[in-house]
């Protein structure tokens, strides 16, 4: 069988930048433009802090396998007997 | 002109960067150094000014470069290693100049000329410009030794402010940067002479408090990799081993860990966190990663050490013994995390070894066994012979079952190990109590750990050998009667014998015979004193020897009852160990019904343990006899249907009177009671008791929020017995599932977190759980609007928009295990048609019960939650005709009735309702 045919694929036209030019003047002003107030550029002060200090809560470990055993022997497995029982 | 094309040619790859930074450096020094030579061409046609401002130039280009760009990332790391290239230079041309201290050269003066230069852009109001300042000045600082004082703080205030960007890209940069400075600051005079400044000194300080509140887990993670490691930061960057972002906590094992040092450093506690957290995360790559750090770097720690004292006398090369399997350095890792303590059931030490053993197949196959090692037995090595043999077991493939075979020995020597560590420990134990001291305590706790892995090991070996088989049982049973020995101790003991005895009902009823044998012997140690001063009985050692034990034990009991009230000193000392035997045998009781299945009317050995044992413990004016008692009652009444109904109303009277730990005893049998019987008990004429009382009991625990331990308990057994199908009351659903939201269970977490499972598992996986789910939505959705209209202020909940669409996904028949399963099966084509299929009645059903309650007296706040629920519905037209109509004259209903006023809750109901309109219009055309 023939290799399959190698696709052609558009590729991105790689991005340069034109140290050389002089720099246009949008690009000059979106440089050189400060901001108006300092606040539209800052994290809100509501998020500054986290209540939980973006920690876990203490892992309780709930599984599947708790919920099939019972609680006073919890080695035995529900419903299921020694090999043997009739 | 050779400038720009420097940089081009920097930004296409990093490979080149050397040879650029070497051609820089030319033009750089031909701009502002004499030519040491006049022989050849002057190339002084530009100065240092110029040759600054055409770098800044480059330099402001880059600064418009967006994040995606690699392009950007490259010229930015060819400045930082220009830079400190050219710095060097520079420095060691004026180090004959100067002897110390910050010298001005042409490229100190370049990078404070670069700096400056970026140094506004750090306030742009793009995006794009302050993320490339941010991370060239970032980079900069990182790249270079040593700053300009006034630039220096400048920058840090630049900085300082970004770190409270809106954007945690320029976050992420900024404490890159500062990171560094924090990391000068400490090393200096923290507090620094400019006191005047507000900021100063408080960096790091302002850092810790970044990487605890951060919304950004990646700003999170950037610290804790980049922060100074000092005593006072290392708390805060070990707590992110909890953080909620799996990423930063794997960073912390995989990476800061690691290059911490020697862990030996860190306290015990924090070593034993730091493990129980790592191994047993919720992800698998923080697991592995944790798993790594301690086969691999923790072991390390402690064999590199061990080597070296070993060294001494050969002079080998440290490497190579370093990595080879070091014993000695194993051991050494189980003391330096406490084995005697975290080596217990359900201790970290169990995980830990197990992937251990998983990860070094070098110290698998070269571990030894050998009779020296059982004689010099101490609690690591134990832990280590133990660890071995569970996971050469617990392999699923039996692939190390040869290995272990080969390696551990057979029952008889084990039998003689075991033997000889529990007269050791008896030694002690008996020591102990005469001492009266603390003293022994450590050498006692050891043996107990000790005896506890050869017991472990025990239950594992293969019994088919009969000279083996025996032996160890012979020693079972004597030491099970020693009353001294802990109850850990006695459990495993209890476990060992009844392997030993074999699986069938005759080997079920051989242990029982064996078990109440040495349970007689140690009731017998309450008159044990007395025997040798009164007259002995002769039947006495009869009695006692076989199954007829039974005769005269509540004789005793009765005796020591009816005895006059004047109690002289003895007679209390007396009293005191006639309770600690009764608790041990009850203890010895409990264990061996633990491990019993076979019905107990058809065991006579159980019948009489039943009347003479623990009914007269259940009777006993001792409250923790009592409530032994009771576990055991509770544990009989599972291997007896009669027994159970006949007793049902004890243990609800002991949830009904009883103090917490009692209630908690109580929910757990009644439970387990019903997964082994069945509700069909209840519904039982014989039976004392009824449904209703029980649900009572379940509806009362789960509301008691100032009893978390009965709570959960509660939570867990209604959960067990839902998922079994035991109990399908639909009011316990309903309050179970406004239990999961109500801010008072909010402390619960064992409850929260058992719901948060439960709750989806049950729904989806089965269909007619899932319509018990509808039928209580709406009535629990407005329980819980109710609840959040009257919070109070410090009491959080989740908004009722989100309890509604947490109904919807819990009632969503897509979701349901069966059709998932169908969808998985069918292929590609298939699995449209089969997803377009499913029955939509469930949810056809939601949306009843819901627009009848907005048609109703609903509140408008109420509605509008209502109305959220419309807007996610499954609508399909394989659903139940009929429904489908009755839906759709609803929702009409109310879109003429023009009940709702808002835009959101009006396009969701006309969403349901054009769907429900089309459906019904292509039913009409079939």
């Amino acid at each position: 069988s023939s290799p399959p045919p190698t696709r052609t694929r558009k590729e991105k036209e790689p991005f340069e930048i034109d140290f050389s030019s002089p720099l246009n003047p949008i690009l000059a002003e979106t440089i050189y433009t400060p901001t108006t107030t300092m606040s539209s550029i800052s994290l809100p002060k509501t998020q500054w802090k986290s209540k939980t200090r973006n920690l876990l809560p203490d892992d309780k470990h709930f599984n599947s396998r708790q919920l099939l055993r019972l609680f006073l022997k919890p080695k035995a497995r529900m419903g299921s007997k020694r090999k043997g029982f009739g | 002109v050779q400038i720009c094309s420097i940089f081009s040619d920097t930004q296409r790859t990093t490979a080149g960067h050397r040879k650029s930074v070497i051609k820089l450096r030319k033009i750089q020094e031909a701009c502002c150094y004499e030519p040491t030579s006049n022989s050849g061409k002057d190339t002084r046609d530009f100065d240092e000014d110029e040759f600054n401002y055409e770098v800044g130039r480059c330099t402001v280009r880059l600064v418009a470069v967006k994040k995606a760009e690699p392009a950007g990332d490259r010229v930015v790391r060819f400045l930082g290693l220009y830079l400190s290239h050219a710095n060097e230079k520079d420095n060691t041309l004026v180090a004959e100049e100067y002897d110390e201290g910050f010298a001005e050269t042409p490229s100190s003066r370049l990078t404070s000329y670069i700096l400056s230069l970026v140094l506004p852009f750090l306030a742009s109001k793009e995006k794009t410009v302050r993320f490339r300042s941010t991370q060239l000045i970032s980079h900069i600082i990182n790249s270079l030794d040593s700053i300009d004082d006034d630039l220096f703080q400048q920058l840090r205030l630049g900085l300082l402010k970004r770190v409270r960007d809106k954007e945690s890209m320029v976050r992420v940069q900024a404490v890159l940067g500062l990171g560094r400075l924090a990391g000068n600051e400490t090393e200096g005079d923290p507090n620094g002479d400019d006191s005047d400044d507000e900021d100063a000194g408080g960096l790091l300080e302002k850092l810790l408090d970044v990487l605890q509140n951060d919304p950004s887990a990646d700003v999170r993670r950037s610290l804790l990799l980049n922060l100074p490691l000092t005593p006072t930061t290392l708390p805060y960057l070990l707590e992110r081993a909890r953080d909620l972002d799996p990423a930063t906590r794997r960073a912390l094992y995989s990476r800061l860990l690691p290059s911490l040092g020697d862990f030996r450093h860190l306290s015990l506690s924090m070593r034993e966190k730091l493990l129980r957290w790592g191994l047993r995360d919720r992800d698998e790559n923080v697991r592995k990663a944790a798993g790594k750090l301690f086969r691999e770097r923790w072991i390390e720690d402690c064999t590199t050490t061990q080597s070296t004292v070993q060294e001494c006398s050969q002079e080998g090369n440290a490497v190579a013994e370093a990595r080879s399997p070091n014993f000695e350095g194993l051991k050494e890792l189980l003391e330096r995390i406490d084995v005697v303590n975290s080596g217990v059931e359900s201790g970290v030490a169990q995980e830990a070894m197990k992937c251990f053993w998983e990860g070094r197949a070098d110290y698998r196959e070269e571990v030894v066994f050998d009779d020296s090692f059982w004689d010099g037995l101490t609690a690591e090595s134990a832990f280590i012979a133990r660890s071995f043999n569970d996971f050469c077991r617990q392999q699923g493939d039996a692939k190390f079952e040869d290995l272990v075979e080969e390696k551990m020995p057979e029952v008889t020597k084990l039998a003689f190990f075991l033997q000889r560590f529990i007269n050791k420990l008896l030694d002690s134990l008996r020591r102990a109590a005469e001492q009266g001291d603390d003293a022994e305590d450590d050498d006692t706790a050891e043996l107990e750990f000790i005896v506890e892995q050869l017991l472990q090991i025990a239950q594992t070996l293969d019994y088919t050998d009969e000279v083996g088989r025996r032996k160890m049982y012979a020693l079972l049973r004597e030491i099970l009667a020693l009353p001294e020995l802990p109850e850990e101790v006695t459990r495993l003991i209890v476990e060992g014998l009844r392997g030993v005895c074999g699986g069938d009902p005759a080997g079920e009823r051989e242990f029982c015979g064996v078990v109440l044998e040495a349970i007689a012997e140690v009731h017998d140690t309450i008159t044990g004193d007395d025997v040798e001063e009164e007259e002995t009985d002769p039947d006495e050692s009869f009695h006692s020897a076989k199954s007829e034990l039974s005769e005269d034990m509540p004789k005793r009991l009765k005796t020591s009852r009816s005895r006059s009230p004047e109690v002289d000193e003895n007679d209390e000392e007396k009293a005191m160990k006639e309770i600690l035997v009764n608790m041990k045998c009850l203890y010895i009781t409990q264990c061996m019904l633990e491990n019993v299945e076979g019905n107990l009317q058809q065991n006579i050995h159980l019948v009489t343990m039943l009347n003479n044992l623990v009914v007269p413990a259940v009777r006993s004016h001792e409250a923790p006899v009592r409530e032994r008692g009771l576990t055991c009652l509770g544990l009989c009444c599972l291997l007896d249907k009669t027994l159970a109904e006949e007793n049902l109303t004890l243990f609800l009277h002991c949830f009904n009177k009883g103090h917490d730990a009692l209630q908690t005893a109580a929910i757990q049998i009644i439970s387990d009671i019903l997964t082994v019987h069945g509700s069909s008990l209840l519904s039982s004429p014989t039976c004392p008791v009824e449904e209703k009382m029980l649900y009572k009991m379940f509806s009362k625990a789960l509301k008691a929020d100032d009893k978390i331990g009965v709570q959960a308990a509660a939570c867990e057994a209604a959960c067990k017995l839902m998922l079994g199908l035991v109990v399908k009351d639909e009011e316990l659903l309903k309050t179970l599932v406004v239990a999961y939201f109500d801010p008072g269970t909010a402390e619960n977490l064992g409850l929260r977190q058992g719901l948060s499972y439960f709750l989806p598992v049950y729904c989806h996986s089965r269909a007619e759980n899932q319509m018990r789910m509808q039928e209580i939505a709406v009535a629990a959705l407005h329980s819980l609007i109710l609840l959040h209209d009257n919070l109070d202020e410090e009491e959080e909940m989740v908004t009722p928009v989100m309890i509604a669409s947490h109904l919807v996904d819990w009632t969503d028949p897509r979701k349901v295990v069966s059709v998932r399963d169908m969808e998985a099966l069918a292929d590609d084509i298939g699995r449209k048609e089969i997803s377009k299929s499913i029955d939509g009645t469930v949810h056809m059903d939601l949306a009843k019960d819901v627009l009848e309650k907005i048609a109703s007296n609903a509140s408008k706040e109420e509605k509008k939650v209502f109305c959220s629920v419309l807007g996610k519905l499954y609508v399909s037209k394989y659903s139940d005709v009929e429904k489908i109509r009755t839906v759709y004259e609803l929702a009409s209903q109310i879109v003429e009735d023009k009940l709702l006023s808002d835009a959101p809750s009006r396009n969701a109901l006309n969403k349901l309702y054009v769907a429900l309109g089309k459906i019904i219009d292509s039913l009409g055309e079939a």
